[in-house]
């Protein structure tokens, strides 16, 4: 293992501990055995099946959105709009699904609406590409804006044409079963939407590292001045990012739309998008590192949900650990990078004395 | 109704222009404050708190709001100007952070509350004489007193940017910090100040929402206005005047929101909105070319040795 | 000359990362003198000095001012010591004026522009300067740049001024009134620190030569007690022998490969031509080289040549077909290469491996790509190759590119721009900034190309390298060519007025 990966593995599990046991700290302002608490949010995960199996419930949408921020970021990228991206697959599939749903065989039917889903992510998401390549708009402000616009543009729909036959609350009414995404073990919630979520990452990580499209989406956005002058067209870099990163963020909303919630309510997974770029970060943008950190934090909400349950602990702890961890990582780069440092120099000065 | 309108504006446009005013300076000097819609969310919240503890005292409310904002930036500058890490990638982690310390201290100051807790925001304070003119009157002199405060920052931020060397120093440090550097300015410290200024001015646009306006406090209470501020900034050019023309057209689309949405607005859909101030930042930072932008904006300053 | 030395350097030594750039560095810096640090790129010069003014921070040693041992660790503490610094690379803020340039750092509180555009005029006059006080920087060509430069340390009541190879981006008529000026200055009591690479300016200028190799000082002499080829000796080892041209008797039989017709390329915002009406062919086996002053159209003629920069009149012609209209990546696939001069930013991508950066200008190629998926083993074996041919200092393919030497950096990139430039190769400064072993490296793989029958388009500031590749001398001014002239035809005097916009002969050409 190079010294470089070494590095990268033990800071990051530091900054993790670190994060967890700071927030673990604060819970002394409610009178909390901190100890105790981690120790329930542990071991409670692996008390049954059910919940071990959630974990990895919980990782699926954010292995979509942290793909879909991390891509961009591979291009030099901010989106920062995959919440709304997510938003809009999850309002698109729980359209199609209503539409379709009895009509057509379930299969085929789940096929079509991934596809259409894909499809208005990947639209969605490539409009602001399209505005950055060919107007040189800000993306980091039009996609933040984005999620306000896609937040609000599916209070309306639930407001009215998605709206439940009850029209009692902004809220469709339940998917038939046709079109749900179907459990693979038994007597868990996990859905094949986890599979899919996995087959993404490895997807993305062969686009970006083996294609020469991923080549060219990379040498964008490690130097794009080089890139355009090797022929590389960087606005149709950018469109094709964001349309792929929406794209990515979309299908999220459609796995939890089909494989969870079974329907679509206001406000529901707020926290999807600002975790997705959390857990980007923390592995760094690469695809495969996304599936274990999604993991990881997958088991902290589990875990944390049922802390709550069982000690009272408010659910704002996970958005504290989220937050806490996100800044040791970011401390842990520059750990990295003294160390990197001192490492050359000591081994300079030894050359030097010998 | 037009003068309630344009009443509503200045107000509106009171804690965004707060915002984009530090976010000019700060962005002059180089550094984005990315951390903006934190900070003013950590302004709310302790405002917020200050006063209700408080019982009422407004006062320390707002200095509970400013103690926390410089606190906030005081981390994310910390990060950025002196560990040199990236900007943007800070300003979301101490965004999150920001979300989860006000949800979760909330919590354990107040608990479950059974009804809402709310205190009495500043009111509006009418000037006499003046608030009496024909049309400008109850627009310009009939607010509250961090609106008022307004009046004498911009002309003192426009001054301090133009006509003092301090002013000279952000802005050469923000085109070439290695100009400033090799002219003796301490190009870091610098721009620390600019954040910590950030800090006091997003802690208050922060608390105008909580102790200013509403009289209450909840997670989504700034809703992404922290950066409508920041768009502000960049669609105003980076300049003070800039900034100030960009808050009353995004403060006049908040209060045109406001008043259709209490009118019932017939054909439209509410959401729209609610949803045009967003809209309106998408279609000006498209349209707008990054004519000004300091050349170094968003590099952290870094030199070898 | 008073006994005790203004300043005094010693035992300095700084470790960088990934080199030593200086070894207990020792020397004295007298009153009233010209000190002239000598040495190749990469020697250290630049570094101790930048050690005296504060920018870096020595790891051991001292400094001492005046013989009482000083800190400095800021330029703030050097200005405060008397100490001006002028890097190569201009530390001015260019969209600022003159005066807010030269009063940076040097004003406190609220001023008023105007009390110091009056200062800034008095002073410019006083040293014969003429510059404008409202002028904006951006604006000032680099020679002026250069002068709104020395004009700040002269505010600043500098007894110690240090110019970092101050000639690079100047014409042999205004390093002749640099110097002057330099001379004039320590008549005054001054000093002047003169760091250069040309052994010209050395005898020319110096009073006391300090000669500095791979991070130590290896010669401290007085200028009337030696000459240039001790100097040179010191320098590098052995002699300097500037290449000579041999002529080709065969290059003007060759088929024309590269022509341009009437090429101009207009700057919209300001009404005015980045080049203009640019005419010449280069033929199959010559070299072309093109003099002039950085900045004076040379990147935009590049720039039109490989693709980037659309044309506003005329046509390119490769091999007798127009191109004018393809575009930078269909160019590349027929034929024509570009070395840049900015190589950093513009040749390779530091953060990426050496065998991603030779795929770089390919990924569109079929050749690479294996169903597709990029064929690694094939690109590994192939940079492999490179890197064993053109005697790459690096540890494999996957080095990053960033931790080569600038010198081994340029290898790579000239070891891709070769191959894929079958037809015609643009090479801009291809030696600037690397020490003479990888300078000679360099130009024989260009002579090499030339053998191989290609176009090639050399772009040089630096005259030995003009006159000892090229078969024909273009000189660029303002965006023209003011004349294309055969090698033996110019000399550096003609040259020089030349890249100053005179005839050869010293009248005024009609290019404003």
């Amino acid at each position: 293992m190079s010294s470089k990966f070494r590095d990268l593995l033990v800071t990051n599990i530091l900054a993790v501990v670190a994060g967890l046991v700071v927030s673990g700290l604060l819970l002394l302002f409610l009178g909390k055995n901190p100890l105790e608490a981690m120790g329930t949010l542990f071991g409670s995960l692996f008390r049954d099946g059910y919940t071990v199996a959630d974990i990895f419930v919980k990782a699926t949408p954010l292995m979509f959105t942290a793909l879909a921020f991390g891509f961009t970021f591979k291009a030099n990228l901010f989106n920062i709009g995959a919440q709304g991206q997510f938003y809009l697959g999850a309002v698109t599939a729980v359209g199609f699904s209503l539409l379709m749903e009895g009509r057509l065989p379930g299969g085929l039917a789940l096929v079509l609406i991934a596809a259409l889903t894909i499809l208005a992510g990947g639209l969605w998401g490539g409009l602001i590409g399209w505005l950055k390549a060919r107007f040189n708009a800000n993306e980091f402000l039009v996609s933040m804006m984005s999620t306000y616009v896609a937040l609000n543009m599916m209070n309306y729909a639930l407001r009215t044409f998605l709206m439940e036959t009850k029209a009692e609350y902004p809220q469709t009414n339940p998917l038939d079963t046709s079109v749900w995404l179907p459990i693979f073990i038994p007597r868990t919630r996990l859905h094949i939407g986890f599979i899919l979520a996995v087959l993404a990452c490895v997807g993305i990580w062969v686009l970006l590292y083996k294609t020469p499209f991923g080549f060219r989406v990379r040498a964008v956005g490690n130097n794009k001045d080089a890139a355009e002058m090797a022929g590389i067209s960087s606005k149709q870099i950018y469109i094709a990012a964001f349309f792929i990163s929406g794209a990515l963020a979309a299908l999220g909303g459609f796995s939890e739309v089909n494989g969870v919630q079974h329907m679509l309510v206001q406000n529901f997974n707020p926290g999807v998008g600002s975790a997705g770029i959390g857990i980007a970060i923390l592995a760094n943008g690469d695809p495969i590192g996304i599936i274990f950190a999604s993991i990881l934090f997958g088991a902290l909400q589990v875990g944390g949900n049922i802390m709550g349950q069982l000690s009272g602990i408010p659910s704002s702890i996970i958005d504290l650990m989220l937050g806490f961890v996100m800044v040791f990582v970011i401390l842990s780069y520059y750990v990295r990078e003294v160390w990197e440092d001192r490492r050359e120099k000591a081994r300079l000065k030894k050359a030097v004395n010998l | 109704m037009i003068i309630s309108l344009l009443t509503r504006t200045i107000t509106m446009g009171t804690p965004l222009l707060y915002g984009s005013l530090s976010e000019v300076y700060s962005e002059r000097s180089g550094v984005m404050n990315t951390a903006i819609e934190g900070i003013f969310l950590m302004g709310a919240w302790a405002g917020f708190v200050g006063t209700y503890l408080t019982e009422g005292n407004l006062l320390i409310g707002l200095l509970a709001a400013v103690l926390a904002g410089i606190l906030t930036a005081a981390l994310y500058g910390w990060i950025t100007i002196y560990l040199k890490q990236h900007q943007i990638v800070t300003g979301t982690a101490i965004n999150i952070l920001a979300l989860g310390i006000c949800a979760f201290f909330q919590r354990v100051i107040f608990g479950i509350p059974l009804s809402p807790l709310i205190v009495r925001p500043f009111q509006p304070i009418a000037i006499p004489l003046l608030s009496k003119i024909p049309v400008i009157g109850p627009i310009l002199f009939n607010q509250n007193i961090l609106t008022y405060l307004l009046f004498i920052l911009v002309p003192a931020a426009t001054f301090v940017l133009y006509k003092t060397s301090l002013g000279l120093s952000i802005r050469s440090i923000g085109e070439n910090p290695e100009a400033g550097d090799v002219a003796g300015l301490k190009v870091e410290q610098i721009r620390f100040l600019t954040i910590l200024f950030a800090g006091i001015m997003c802690g208050i646009g922060g608390a105008f929402y909580s102790i200013g306006y509403l009289g209450l406090f909840t997670t989504t209470i700034i809703g992404g206005r922290g950066w409508i501020a920041f768009a502000i900034c960049f669609l105003g050019n980076w300049k003070p005047l800039g900034a100030l023309s960009g808050t009353l057209i995004f403060g006049l689309a908040e209060a045109l929101a406001i008043f259709m949405q209490s009118r019932g607005s017939g054909v439209f859909p509410n959401e729209l909105f609610i949803a045009l101030p967003y809209i309106l930042t998408i279609v000006l930072t498209v349209g707008r070319r990054s004519f000004n932008v300091p050349a170094k904006l968003g590099v952290p300053y870094k030199k070898e040795g | 000359m008073s006994n005790v030395p203004l300043i005094e350097i010693s035992n300095i030594s700084k470790y960088f990362a990934k080199v030593i750039a200086n070894q207990e560095v020792s020397f004295q810096i007298h009153k009233g003198e010209v000190l002239c640090l000598l040495g190749e790129n990469g020697a250290g010069k630049s570094t101790i000095m930048k050690v005296l003014y504060g920018l870096y921070k020595a790891d051991e040693g001292q400094i001492l001012v005046n013989g009482e041992e000083k800190e400095i660790n800021s330029p703030k503490d050097a200005i405060a010591l008397g100490i001006a610094m002028i890097q190569q690379h201009f530390s001015l803020v260019q969209a600022h004026t003159v005066t807010e340039n030269i009063i940076l750092g040097n004003v406190h509180g609220r001023f008023n522009i105007q009390t110091y555009n009056k200062i800034v005029a008095d002073l410019s006059a006083r040293y014969g300067f003429e510059i404008e006080p409202t002028a904006v920087v951006k604006e000032l060509p680099v020679g002026v740049q250069q002068k709104v430069e020395i004009l700040k340390a002269l505010y600043q009541n500098t007894q110690l001024l240090i110019m970092d190879e101050p000639t690079a981006v100047l014409t042999p008529q205004e390093s002749e009134s640099l110097m002057k000026f330099v001379k004039q200055n320590t008549q005054e009591g001054k000093a002047v620190v003169f760091i250069t690479h040309k052994l010209r300016e050395v005898m020319e200028v110096a009073d006391h030569i300090v000669v500095m190799r791979n991070g130590r000082v290896v010669g401290d002499l007085r200028k009337d007690k030696t000459n240039e080829l001790e100097l040179s000796r010191l320098m590098i080892g052995k002699e300097i022998t500037n290449r000579t041209y041999i002529e080709d008797p065969h290059f003007n039989q060759q088929p024309v490969a590269l022509e341009l017709q009437n090429i101009s390329v207009r700057d919209p915002k300001e009404d005015m031509y980045r080049i203009k009406e640019i005419n010449f062919q280069v033929r199959k086996g010559e070299i072309l080289g093109i003099a002039g002053v950085s900045g004076n159209g040379q990147n935009f003629l590049c720039d039109a040549i490989s693709g980037y920069q659309k044309l506003d009149t005329g046509k390119i012609l490769l091999n007798g077909v127009d191109i004018s209209d393809q575009n930078a990546r269909e160019r590349i696939q027929k034929g024509i290469s570009y070395v840049p001069s900015d190589r950093q930013r513009y040749g390779l991508i530091l953060s990426m491996k050496l065998e991603e950066n030779m795929l770089l200008k390919s990924s569109f190629e079929d050749k690479w790509v294996n169903r597709g998926l990029i064929d690694y083993n094939k690109l590994e074996a192939y940079t492999n190759d490179k890197i064993r041919e053109y005697d790459v200092k690096a540890t494999g393919p996957d080095s990053l590119a960033g931790s080569l030497s600038g010198g081994n950096q340029q290898k790579v990139i000239l070891a891709r721009e070769v191959d894929i430039g079958s037809e015609v190769i643009i090479f801009d400064q291809p030696t600037r900034g690397l020490d003479l072993g990888a300078i000679d490296h360099i130009q024989r793989i260009i002579l090499e190309e030339k053998k191989k029958g290609k176009a090639i388009v050399l772009i040089s500031t630096e005259l030995s390298e003009i006159f000892g590749l090229s078969d024909r001398i273009a000189v660029m001014y303002k965006g023209e060519f003011v004349g294309v002239y055969k090698n033996h035809e110019l000399d550096t005097q003609k040259i020089g007025l030349l890249m100053a916009g005179y005839t050869a002969e010293g009248g005024k050409t009609d290019v404003q």
